[in-house]
């Protein structure tokens, strides 16, 4: 790519990077203009994408359909037949544009309601796709299968049928984890629990010990966030102080 | 009348957010100039994840859900490059889709143009479109789009036309990439690289039809542990410690002894994996890179927390005993 | 409308499918014609049909799906297989017409996230023509907004109709509106974005400091938590104690203290009470989710799409 151009693109990054920061000291009009230009920007990529990304290879392409035309034989052969009748969708789909209109946006509920209804029709089926195996692999075994050991041995020394053996063994230290882990969803479960009153000391307590394990699980997931914001904010940094200045010095110090 | 002077331990628990901020911009930006290898202790996920695309079959083709953009690149741009490069080094074909942003495409378009320019300068061989691998683009209506998939994946991307080498527009599956693929279970793998829920889309159709590993963000990778634990997906990177974790991998191997040692940098629970390092090409880069800031950051974070919560004390015990 | 337009490749209904020719062109306008008069039918449906109208097209297309996960599925199915039976001409059927259902909620959900786009463009407008308040920045989005489509588009058209030897795909041979697209899409919007998302680091930091303070056990627990978790991803930290523990142990693998590395520990935290309890919490979201989903599809979800 051309260097010079190269340089600029950086150099209009950085410049709208550290406009949209300005926030950060406080709301100022260079914010509030670069606010408004990302909006417009990214409303117009997505008209943009509307006929690249989507219409022309999943309406168009499939309507017209495909063929393959030989360069010497002049032949033509079919890949895959084009189906006319996808241009019923486009009506549909518009329908959803009577939303602004008083008389008719009952309409633009038939297109939405095409969509939702797919959506829930998936439902039946996705749920057990992805809590079946969650719900088998919560079912953790509890009851150790011998007592030799309290953790499990090293065994990465050992010949391999004793490392099988070890493997196969359920120590008394991994039962207590899992039963750790079974009380811990039980109790976070039973937080959820609103069809009757949580009456009666058992209830009660693992209602609260349902309360405080979850906060284990809000915790993890801040940490996991804060990593993630945190790497977004030292990529910027990275943009600047090294992407930019990286390219500034070849630009003009010719290394 | 005057107010009453503010004790160190108020003040302490008062600092302006922008100094915070200042702090925050001072320190990461300077620890990006120092270049240190860090010693780490790959998470297990990310071991699984390696330990999948290191060993799967280099004839079979490999599937890519991106879906991200450049608002999370510090992450996610790490993933996918990684997983470039060990694709390419592997000399596996794949497919790239996306069905998140409309984005996606072309923010996984320029990075994968990255590597290959990359790779041209350190002579390595450059992936060629149709041949090596297949752009597909964006699938708006990603539960619908992934249900089709899974259903018969023939159907689901016939009539989609990409050019071949001579430039003429085909469809998909007449080229070489996707020829062999008759059932979505014949690709040997598909890498979600994601910012968002599409992780969840993914296992809700199409786990038990085709092995599922993730790359995903920090934020995502709490929601995704639920899946590595049952199981549904092969492995995966969480945030930058995945990309690290790869990218450590990548130079040091997997229960690879170097000569002279008793033991490998990253073992692995399985003792018949051995996988050596990765020795053409770039192996350290932006998880390497990021690293280090991320460990300033996160020590920052600890150290406010801490702070405020000491000096609420500190005041609070004053206040009592005045 | 599923019916009509379920075809099994290759073998195709010659009515529905069409060869690819200049003809077909004639079909696809037909079909939208017939689309615009069904419009306008709707149209002049009186007000108390309209519930009916929007609930049948829901119940519809969520029938699709559930009959499809009900029917026997046609098992190891080739290209050129035959059904035997009318349940395997139920499940060749279903099997053949769900790509095309994909295709139904591919496009309509694109034509419906361009709503968004055509309201934002009407508030900025607006706010133009009546010079209110801050219109000058309106005019920027608005300008931004027409200057990616153009630009967008004519990119698009260059690469897409007048390129057949794919010499753009290379940066060396670009031309000004190559530039001017590469420059508005990754110098501009790539790096905004980023830098939007970059900056909650700075809020997270900033709240974290003022609010994240040990005032009851809850907080306690998951303050805790949260900096076990991060103190886990800092590699340097947790290999620094690793080597004090093997210092302990002499390197001995087995040696019980091992168990006291940061990562296992972090590791057992995660596995054993992190993954359950954001298990529980997600599985009532997930069955709330199969709640809603059932309300929606028989149309007892009022506010939802029913009228």
């Amino acid at each position: 790519m051309n260097e010079t151009f190269f340089w600029w693109k950086l150099t209009i990054g950085v410049i709208a990077t550290i406009g949209l920061y300005s926030v950060l000291y406080r709301e100022t009009k260079l914010y509030r203009f670069f606010e408004h230009l990302f909006l417009g920007l990214a409303a117009g990529f997505t008209l943009v994408a509307l006929w690249k990304e989507t219409l022309k290879p999943l309406w168009w392409d499939k309507m017209t359909g495909s063929a393959t035309i030989d360069p010497i034989t002049n032949v033509s052969t079919m890949d895959a037949p084009g189906y006319w009748v996808y241009g019923f969708l486009l009506p549909i789909g518009l329908m959803g544009y009577l939303v602004f209109t008083k008389r008719h946006n009952w309409m633009s509920r038939i297109p939405i309601g095409v969509i939702l209804g797919f959506w829930s029709g998936q439902q039946v089926q996705i749920w057990w796709n992805r809590w079946g195996a969650q719900i088998y692999s919560s079912m953790q075994p509890v009851w150790p299968t011998t007592t030799d050991s309290f953790t499990r041995p090293y065994s990465a020394d050992l010949p391999a049928p004793e490392q099988a053996y070890i493997a196969a063994q359920l120590y008394p230290s991994q039962a207590i984890s899992n039963l750790i882990f079974v009380i811990t969803i039980l109790a976070a479960l039973s937080y959820f629990f609103f069809s009757f009153d949580m009456k009666g000391r058992l209830l009660k307590g693992s209602n609260t010990l349902g309360r405080w394990l979850l906060m284990i699980g809000f915790g993890a997931i801040f940490g996991s966030t804060v990593m993630a914001r945190f790497v977004l904010e030292i990529d910027r940094m990275s943009y600047i102080f090294v992407e930019w200045m990286d390219q500034t010095g070849k630009m003009f110090g010719g290394g | 009348m005057s107010k009453p002077e503010k004790s160190f331990w108020e003040k302490a628990q008062a600092i302006d957010r922008r100094v915070l901020y200042a702090v925050l911009i001072v320190c990461t930006a300077i620890s990006l100039f120092f270049k240190t290898e860090i010693p780490v202790n790959p998470d297990d996920s990310s071991k699984d994840l390696y330990v999948s695309l290191m060993t799967i079959d280099p004839n079979k083709t490999v599937l890519i859900e991106s879906d991200w953009t450049n608002s999370t690149r510090g992450e996610s741009a790490g993933h996918f490059e990684a997983l470039m490069r060990i694709l390419m080094n592997r000399n596996i074909k794949f497919v790239l889709y996306s069905i998140a942003d409309p984005q996606a495409p072309q923010v996984a378009r320029d990075a994968l143009l990255r590597i290959q320019e990359e790779r041209k300068a350190q002579g390595l061989k450059v992936y060629e479109p149709w041949v090596d691998y297949l752009d597909l683009g964006y699938f708006p209506n990603a539960e619908g789009h992934l249900q089709a998939v899974g259903n018969n994946i023939r159907t689901a991307w016939g009539g989609r036309k990409e050019r071949d080498e001579a430039g003429v527009e085909r469809d998909v599956f007449t080229s070489p990439v996707l020829s062999g693929v008759r059932v979505v279970g014949d690709a040997s793998l598909l890498i979600v690289c994601s910012a968002s829920a599409t992780i969840d889309i993914a296992v809700e159709r199409l786990y038990g039809k085709v092995p599922l590993g993730f790359m995903v963000t920090g934020v995502m990778g709490p929601n995704a542990l639920p899946y590595y634990q049952a199981r549904q997906i092969v492995g995966m990177g969480v945030g930058l410690k995945g990309v690290y974790d790869v990218e450590y991998m990548m130079t040091y191997g997997v229960n690879y002894r170097v000569e002279g040692t008793n033991k490998p940098k990253v073992s692995y629970r399985e003792e018949s994996v051995t996988i050596p390092p990765v020795t053409e090409g770039t192996t350290f880069d932006r998880g390497a890179r990021y690293f280090l800031p991320l460990h300033v950051a996160l020590a920052l974070m600890i150290l406010a927390i801490i702070l405020g919560n000491v000096a609420m004390f500190a005041s609070r015990k004053k206040r009592v005993v005045a | 409308m599923i019916e009509l337009i379920a075809q099994a490749a290759p073998e195709f209904n010659p009515f529905w499918g069409t060869e690819p020719s200049p003809e077909a062109i004639w079909k696809i306008f037909a079909a939208i014609a017939v689309g615009i008069v069904f419009m306008f039918l709707l149209m002049r449906v009186p007000t108390r049909s309209r519930r009916s109208i929007v609930m049948t097209f829901t119940f519809l297309s969520g029938a699709f799906y559930v009959v499809y996960y009900l029917w026997p599925e046609p098992i190891n199915r080739g290209p050129n297989d035959a059904p035997s039976g009318f349940v395997d001409a139920g499940g060749f059927f279903l099997q053949d017409a769900l790509p095309k259902v994909a295709d139904i909620a591919n496009v309509l959900t694109y034509l419906l996230l361009c709503l968004g786009i055509y309201s934002l463009t009407r508030i900025h407008l607006g706010r133009v023509v009546k010079k209110q308040k801050d219109w000058s920045f309106s005019v920027v989005l608005l300008i931004a907004m027409v200057a990616m489509i153009a630009v967008g588009y004519w990119d698009y058209i260059l690469k897409e109709f007048n390129d057949p030897d794919k010499l753009l795909t290379k940066a060396e041979n670009w031309g000004g509106v190559n530039y001017a697209y590469d420059m508005l899409f990754d110098g501009l919007i790539q790096q905004m974005d980023a830098a939007m998302f970059s900056m909650i680091a700075f809020f997270i930091l900033s709240a974290a400091y003022r609010a994240f303070r040990i005032r009851s056990i809850e907080a306690t627990v998951m303050m805790a938590s949260a900096i076990l978790l991060m103190v886990s991803l800092m590699g340097a930290v947790d290999y620094q104690w690793s080597e004090i523990i093997k210092g302990w142990t002499n390197d001995q693998p087995g040696n019980f203290l091992n168990n006291f590395n940061l990562s296992e520990v972090a590791g057992w935290v995660k596995n054993n009470l992190q993954i359950p309890s954001i298990r529980a919490l997600e599985f009532g979201v997930g069955l709330g989710a199969l709640a809603m989903g059932l309300r929606i599809w028989l149309g007892l979800e009022r506010g939802g799409v029913s009228v």
